[in-house]
């Protein structure tokens, strides 16, 4: 299983759903096979889970989904506890583990690539809602209900390394485009700016 | 801190349109969190690392809330990385609440922790990230009023340092 396939499976159930990526393979497959407002690619790790549980917090009524990767996970295992212990029944992590940093373009192994291993790290944090999957068949019968359901949910995709991501074009939006097409979605479909926008 | 003051610290808060605080909780200002706690109007995050502080409060104000992060000075250091690569890389205004803990006018400083609350204003300078040091209450609810107008008009974070008489 490769992370860009999981990616084209979860495409068309994204409806209305609020998406934050962290760096970096993760960012550039979704930012090129979705192109809707709704996304937030963020251009860095150990950050999308707790901006995307800001989102959830703040509009409890809309799904948020985070495609998150192994070492961003493991840049910021504490948000694991704090999300554990909020009300961010609307959040659904994915976590594509690949257990290497191929970003390094050596393929580094990450933690995962040894010992740690992230499910029962989220579990011991008090993230009840775990699973990992390692093919297709398994990640369609667990993502599907995972977005469906309502309770936080946190999925381990244990993926071949890929490098699809360094021959497809990377997002042409800059993040501050990103960032005012992201809230400009939310003003559209929730019917209010946020308080910092206008003022000019 | 004497309560009278924690209590205009959240009605200052709530009048300055604050909604959502994302908190690591510390010894100087915690009196406002029972305060906060009992308002329906506040949305309280509480986490594990001010690092998780920031990047909840940053989610929270593009999801349309007016957000603060209350920590202590060291709070500072430990969600650099999410001040520059989230907040200050995107833009988004948060507004820090910073106890001054280990400053010049913290009422209880130590040798614990005294070389952390030295390095908090060089600190903040370093990051350019707006910031007064309060030392009393004297324009307690203008200067929280005029914190968030100057965020919002940065879209950046400001960082109110609590000290002084906020110590005690």
């Amino acid at each position: 299983m490769i992370r860009y396939e999981c990616l084209q499976l979860l495409l068309p159930l994204m409806i209305d759903h609020l998406v934050v990526t962290s760096q970096s393979g993760q960012r550039i497959e979704w930012g090129h096979l979705s192109k809707r407002d709704g996304n937030l690619l963020l251009g860095e790790m150990g950050c999308a889970l707790s901006v995307a549980a800001g989102i959830a917090l703040a509009l409890p009524h809309r799904k948020v989904v985070v495609l998150e990767s192994d070492g961003s996970i493991l840049l910021s295992l504490s948000t694991l506890a704090t999300i554990a212990n909020l009300d961010v029944h609307n959040l659904s992590v994915f976590v594509f583990d690949n257990q290497a940093y191929s970003g390094t373009r050596i393929s580094e192994p990450s933690a995962t690539g040894g010992k740690t291993d992230l499910e029962q790290v989220a579990r011991g944090a008090g993230i009840e809602a775990t699973a990992t999957v390692r093919d297709l068949d398994h990640f369609k019968t667990q993502a599907i209900p995972a977005l469906a359901g309502e309770a936080l949910s946190f999925t381990v995709c244990k993926v071949q390394e890929s490098l699809i991501h360094r021959d497809i074009p990377r997002p042409d939006i800059d993040l501050l485009e990103n960032k005012y097409r992201f809230i400009r979605y939310l003003q559209e479909t929730e019917g209010k700016p946020a308080p910092f926008v206008g003022r000019g | 801190m004497e309560n009278p003051l924690a209590v205009r610290i959240v009605d200052g808060l709530k009048a300055a349109g604050i909604d959502f605080m994302s908190y690591l909780p510390e010894s100087r200002l915690s009196q406002i969190l029972p305060l906060m706690r009992q308002d329906a109007s506040f949305k309280l995050a509480p986490a594990a690392s001010e690092t998780d502080v920031v990047s909840i409060a940053v989610g929270a104000t593009l999801g349309g809330k007016q957000a603060a992060c209350y920590m202590e000075s060291t709070g500072v250091y430990v969600s650099c990385y999410q001040l520059v690569m989230v907040a200050l890389h995107l833009k988004v205004p948060v507004l820090l609440l910073v106890s001054h803990l280990g400053g010049f006018d913290d009422q209880r400083n130590s040798f614990l922790y005294s070389l952390a609350g030295r390095r908090l204003v060089p600190q903040l300078k370093a990051l350019d990230i707006e910031h007064k040091v309060l030392d009393s209450g004297a324009n307690l609810e203008a200067d929280i009023k005029n914190a968030v107008r100057t965020m919002n008009s940065l879209r950046e974070p400001v960082a109110l340092i609590f000290s002084g008489e906020f110590t005690v």
